[in-house]
């Protein structure tokens, strides 16, 4: 068959194709981990799309990472070339600003609005609403309030309503109820002051817009297809949003989730909401069991593994692994190995991890339930020489240069902003000392008629500043004139930050942002300053690991990614559970929530899969962890073709 | 979906203007009013390739107050345009989803609604006047991000092609095989291949033929090859001759358009015809493009917008009569523009735009249901607009509080005490007080029904007249006109039109319809109980005293008799009913002469009109009232 559809539509399963095809109103898609969701996710889009060429209508598919949302746009878009136009792949938060940049105007928000996803930025607007209005919050600056506010919105609750809610938050929000309500109000108006919007208010504003029921029928007419991915990670807040724009009528709603991979349960997902969604949309079932990824002993071992969990959507099926038994060999798939203390514990997966070629160590991953030992691990590869990084979002960027070359552009599309005016102020000292108070900037701004940024520049001429930096406030100069084409001016910038030996962070910071642009290259065209930028805050800045580094992540950083070899280090009580699930008792959700992350964790191997503990972590003695014995890796019910083995003690 | 609001700023003659259109649109005024300039405003805005090299506007189209202007400092043209439902879900769902990214919704009324302002300004960088665009929010700003992708753009304009067909329309050119109906209608002609196969070999054959029939073809053809031999190349050309066409395009392109008038008159190919039959299938083929190929060439969906200039060209009035009724039935939206009165008899008031150039650009009039302002999100307006039952309407987004019909007190009233506290009360009480001044303009659909009843026939000539003198019959009417002969006023060359309002409906509503479309007016009416009735009704349209003192005579005699009477035309009148055969004319008394007149009315003042024409000097005696109004005339605003 020459049609990609059609060749990777016959490469299917029976089962996937038939939650490809459904076509009896709503659907969950319960999927197992390596059982080739993505696949059906894309495939049924494309089949949609295919189906209807002759129509308008549009397909939205939610993820909960911009990486998903790439990665499946383009696979879309090789099954079904140009009609990738009629499908809107996105995160929830990357979906809610659009609806927002194009209909906000009825809850008074501009279309250009920026987004503060930075704690400092938006402990930034509150101080300054605060300093605004210090009346109904006398002394109450403390830097608690914001996690409060964030907490209100996170739970969709107005400002009107947050009375009867903040006394249930905290002691210390108890005592404050009329100030925190205070200073949420004034938090609020200060973000339509900035003409800025933060993560939650995404969500919260996007829910305020489809209450009305028009907004909510046009978008259902609209997008006749919707599909969301990784349903479990769901919150509150993001599934009520979905119902309120579902309404009562809204059938085609494909769902795809694995309650056994819910581990965000502290980011407001919980395993019952898949329950729930069945309930509210009276949803069909349809399960994916086929494990395309993992060798069967690891499926075994994670089916033994899970079923200690009392809260699993019923019927579930055990998985089972379709790799071909006879293509692997049967030695080591999984291997536990067992250390007297932590030292020894990264010391003796760092000396096996050394013995790898570079190929070999790209393909690697260590996995811990905690940073702390992730830390220890990198340090005990970088005494033996292995390149390693922890995998972590990055917010920002980490160098002051390429920060303040964000802001810089920042301000050239909202001349007006303030906040970020102070961002780049701050950051151009980083890297080239200069003393410029914001305010004379701003007093200047409007004595001389220009803008901020025009104001900026004329000052920081006047100082005594290095040849690179006077080169590049040069060509900021020329591109905020207009004199100078966007990616020129770039370009040149990127050149001269790169040109003398750049140190680690600017290093990391360039990398990510090659890595950046050429996704956003391939998600969206070439794109408009503003488009580039929201996109920019919209993703992760870390680099690209170069060949050879091994992978360090916590299980949560591992979710949705896949390794040849897998080493899952901390397996013992206290840690893997962690001590706060194990107090809160054996039948607790912490604990469950626990073990999906072992789950998950393991599920991440395409070949080996190593385990290990130590006797002592930080000098305390701790047992075993549960999950060993629980997988059947300890005590006797050995897995049937997996090797154990002893470490150095 | 249609066009439904254009606003233009400093293009051409225009400085600003704002424009509600309608599925059909007449504009009527003078030339080089700016007719042609509203037009070409929509049609250049919505050209396709808007944005790139070469489209646009240039130096020339820039609005300049006076001759010292520069048209690279100007804020350049801008042009918006306003596609909207007139109720929800009139657009048929593929627009919605299609154009999804620059669809407005209200989500209180659930009309969608899509704004695209294009701009065109001086660029010092690129030394051009450069073109941009932007699709714009319901706060009228503009949209980022994916919205302001140029794919939409593109998009939008499928679903809204724009046609244009001048004053000038050259059925030469129209029915060229390059055409933009004609040609594109022709070219999408699909001939079955062996059908098209059977014609290529009878063509052939047919060739042939001809060539033998005479021999001198052939030597024509051996002498005309000598051109092959000069033009030597290495191998030997050849030369032929075809005497019918051999490709099928070459056939299908030679169609062409015969008719005949009567059933007995010979076939005439359309270059033949007169030219008002020429014009006239110009427009029929636009009909004929629309029915077979936009939806073709363009979306299932498209509905395509005609600018039409003077339909009536070359036309008899009673065919310009009848006309309105095949331009209103065109598929799409018609924008039109005419200078034709019997064009526009048939034209609802509604539709009717007068434009004028004034000190300020040029200005459009019209008479519309509803008017609008901008007001704030005032506390307490959802109440007041809630129980206006149905006459006030807010959009909350873009502030726009709008009344069908006149905004009275009971509703002005509640809306100006909503102001109390606001910071910009004093902005907004201006505006309210605005609002309602304007639509104290508003002519209801009643009234508008009473005069396409009675009023048709003059409707057409009326709203090409600079100046309206309103009196009350035709014995006015007749004796206006001659008095201002005589006092050497041509009222037709000065564009005066003289109403004689009670056989066409009242003289308040003229009044009122020339209020509202800003046509100085003047009246003058009998001395009597119906005369000071006739004032009486203004004053209650709101006219104020002293513009009533300035703009309205009466006879101090009474009715028009008797002021004639009073004036001393006694002996012509006595003179004018015996010549009638009235009895005893000349020993009448004044009051009894009077009466008489009055029975004869209409012939006493067509006979004392004849007089006046003989000798002008009678104008004397001619009643006070008309001959202060008729020299107030010239000057009259």
């Amino acid at each position: 068959m020459d049609n990609a559809l059609e060749s990777t539509l016959a490469e299917l399963t029976d089962i996937q194709r038939r939650a490809v095809d459904w076509s009896a109103g709503p659907l969950l898609v319960l999927a197992g981990p390596g059982s080739g969701k993505t696949r059906v996710l894309t495939c049924r889009i494309a089949r949609l799309l295919d189906m209807s060429r002759d129509q308008r209508f549009r397909v939205l598919a939610l993820t909960f990472t911009n990486k998903a949302a790439n990665e499946m746009t383009g696979r879309v878009r090789k099954l079904v070339p140009g009609l990738e136009e009629r499908v809107d792949i996105d995160t929830f938060h990357g979906f809610c600003a659009q609806v927002l940049r194009q209909h906000g105007a009825h809850l008074g928000i501009k279309p250009d609005f920026a987004i503060y996803s930075e704690t400092t930025d938006r402990q930034a607007v509150l101080d300054d609403a605060l300093r605004r209005d210090r009346t109904h919050c006398a002394g109450c600056e403390d830097v608690r309030l914001l996690p409060l506010i964030d907490d209100l919105k996170a739970h969709l609750i107005e400002p009107e309503q947050a009375q009867e809610h903040i006394g249930h938050m905290s002691e210390w929000a108890a005592e404050r109820v009329g100030a925190v309500e205070a200073a949420y109000r004034l938090y609020e108006e200060e973000l339509r002051r900035a003409n800025a919007l933060d993560f939650n208010s995404l969500i919260l504003e996007a829910h305020r817009l489809f209450a009305y029921p028009a907004m909510a029928r046009h978008y259902q007419k609209v997008y006749r297809y919707w599909l969301i991915d990784e349903f479990q990670d769901t919150n509150k807040a993001q599934y009520n949003l979905l119902r309120r724009v579902a309404g009562q009528s809204f059938r085609e709603i494909f769902a795809v989730a694995d309650d056994d991979q819910t581990i965000f349960e502290w980011n407001g997902a919980n395993v019952r909401r898949i329950g729930n969604f069945v309930r509210d949309f009276s949803c069909d079932v349809v399960q994916l069991p086929e494990n395309f990824r993992c060798p069967p002993p690891i499926v075994e071992a994670a089916n033994r593994l899970v079923v200690y969990n009392a809260v699993r959507a019923t019927s579930k099926q055990p998985a089972r692994s379709v790799q071909d038994h006879a293509s692997h060999s049967d030695e080591g798939q999984i291997r536990y190995v067992e250390f007297d203390t932590d030292t020894d514990e990264v010391a003796g997966i760092a000396d096996e991890i050394v013995d790898l070629d570079s190929e070999a160590r790209s393909r690697t991953a260590v996995l811990a339930r905690n940073r702390w030992l992730l830390e220890r691990m990198h340090e005990a590869l970088a005494a033996v020489g292995v390149a390693a990084v922890i995998a972590a979002r990055r917010d920002d960027f980490v160098s002051p240069q390429m920060r303040w070359l964000v802001a810089c552009l920042k301000q050239i599309n909202r001349p007006l902003d303030r906040h970020n005016m102070a961002v780049l102020v701050e950051a151009f000292s980083g890297f080239a000392p200069s003393r410029i108070g914001r305010d004379s900037l701003a007093s200047r701004s409007e004595t001389d008629g220009v803008t901020y940024l025009t104001a900026w520049i004329d000052v920081v001429r006047q100082a005594d500043l290095s040849p690179p930096a006077t080169e590049i406030v040069d060509t900021i100069a020329e591109l905020s004139t207009g004199n100078m084409k966007l990616p020129t001016a770039i370009q040149q910038i990127l050149d001269c930050f790169g040109r003398d030996d750049p140190d680690e962070d600017l290093k990391d910071d360039l990398n990510a942002w090659r890595r950046i642009s050429r996704e956003i290259k391939t998600a969206r065209g070439s794109t408009s300053l503003d488009r580039f930028l929201q996109e920019l805050q919209l993703r992760s800045k870390e680099p690209v690991p170069a060949p050879g580094t091994v992978t360090l992540t916590t299980i949560h950083g591992a979710k949705g990614l896949e390794f040849d070899t897998v080493y899952l280090i901390g397996l013992a009580e206290e840690v893997l559970p962690s001590w706060q699930s194990v107090r809160n008792g054996s039948g607790s959700g912490a604990l469950e929530e626990e073990r999906r992350g072992c789950f998950v964790a393991i599920t991440r191997t395409r070949k080996h899969l190593i385990l290990s503990r130590a006797r002592h972590y930080r000098g305390w003695s701790k047992a075993p962890s549960r999950f060993l014995s629980e997988m059947g890796c300890l005590g006797g019910q050995h897995p049937g073709n997996a090797v154990m083995g002893k470490g150095r003690s | 979906m249609r066009v439904t609001r254009l606003e233009i700023r400093d293009f051409r003659s225009i400085r600003h203007l704002a424009l509600d259109l309608g599925q059909t649109t007449v504009f009527v005024g003078p030339n080089n009013a700016g007719k042609t300039a509203i037009l070409d405003a929509l049609r250049i805005a919505l050209t396709r390739r808007w944005g790139q090299r070469g489209t646009g506007f240039t130096e020339y189209d820039v609005h300049l107050a006076n001759d010292t202007d520069d048209p690279k400092t100007s804020p350049g043209v801008s042009i918006e345009i306003v596609a909207e439902e007139s109720e929800p879900e009139e657009w048929p769902a593929a627009i919605s989803e299609d154009l999804d990214q620059i669809v407005q919704l209200d989500p209180s009324t659930d009309i969608r609604s899509i704004a695209l302002r294009t701009k065109c300004a001086w660029n010092d960088d690129s030394g051009a006047f450069e073109p941009t665009w932007e699709f714009l929010d319901a706060k009228r700003e503009p949209l980022v991000g994916r919205s302001a992708r140029r794919v939409n753009l593109e998009r939008f304009w499928r679903y809204l092609p724009v046609f244009y067909l001048g004053a000038l329309r050259d059925v030469g050119d129209e029915f060229s095989p390059r055409s933009q109906f004609w040609g594109r209608l022709l070219k999408a002609l699909e001939i079955p291949a062996d059908l098209e196969s059977r014609a290529l070999r009878v063509l052939d054959l047919l060739n042939r033929h001809l060539l033998r029939a005479d021999q001198r073809l052939q030597e024509i053809a051996a002498t005309l090859s000598g051109t092959t031999r000069i033009a030597a190349r290495d191998r030997e050309g050849s030369l032929d001759l075809r005497m019918v066409p051999l490709k099928m395009w070459d056939l299908i392109s030679k169609a062409e358009i015969i008719l005949r008038n009567e059933p007995d008159s010979p076939w005439l190919p359309l270059p033949r015809q007169g030219q008002g039959i020429q014009s006239l299938s110009v427009i029929f083929l636009f009909q004929a493009f629309v029915e077979h190929l936009v939806r073709e060439l363009y979306e299932q969906d498209s509905e395509p917008v005609l600018a039409l200039e003077e339909p009536e060209t070359h036309l008899h009035p009673q065919a310009a009569r009848t006309l309105w009724d095949h331009v209103h039935a065109l598929p799409g939206q018609k924008i039109v523009t005419t200078h034709s009165p019997y064009f526009v008899q048939r034209v609802p008031f509604r539709d009717l735009r007068i434009v004028r150039l004034t000190a300020n650009g040029t200005e459009v009039r019209s008479l519309p249901a509803s008017f609008s302002a901008k007001i704030p999100p005032l506390d307490g307006l959802e109440t007041v607009v809630r129980q206006s039952a149905g006459q006030l309407h807010y959009e909350n987004a873009p502030e726009i509080l709008t009344v069908n019909g006149t905004l009275d007190e009971n509703l002005y009233r509640p809306l100006l005490a909503l102001c109390g506290a606001h910071e910009q009360r004093t902005r907004i009480e201006h505006a309210l007080r605005d609002l309602r001044d304007r639509s104290s303009l508003h002519i209801s659909d009643e009234e508008l029904r009473t005069l396409e009843t009675f009023a048709r026939r003059m409707r057409g000539e009326i709203f090409f007249a600079v100046r309206w003198m309103i009196v009350e019959g035709q014995a006015d009417y007749l004796v206006v006109h001659a008095v201002a002969e005589a006092l050497n006023y041509n009222l037709d060359q000065h564009g005066v039109a003289v109403i004689d309002a009670k056989n066409n409906g009242s003289p308040d509503t003229f009044a009122a319809l020339a209020r509202a479309l800003a046509i100085p007016w003047l009246a003058v009416f009998d001395g009597d109980n119906e005369g000071r009735n006739y004032v009486r009704s203004l004053r209650n349209r709101g006219f104020t005293d002293a513009e009533l003192d300035r703009r309205c005579g009466t006879h101090d005699a009474g009715d028009l008799e008797a002021q004639f009477v009073a004036d001393g035309l006694g002996p012509e009148l006595r003179e004018i009913l015996t010549a009638l055969q009235v009895r005893n004319a000349t020993t009448l008394t004044d009051e009894a002469l009077s009466a008489r007149l009055r029975d004869h009315k209409t012939a006493c003042a067509a006979a004392l009109a004849a007089r006046l024409r003989a000798d002008p000097g009678l104008a004397q005696r001619t009643p006070a009232a008309f001959r202060a109004a008729i020299e107030q005339l010239p000057g009259l605003t």
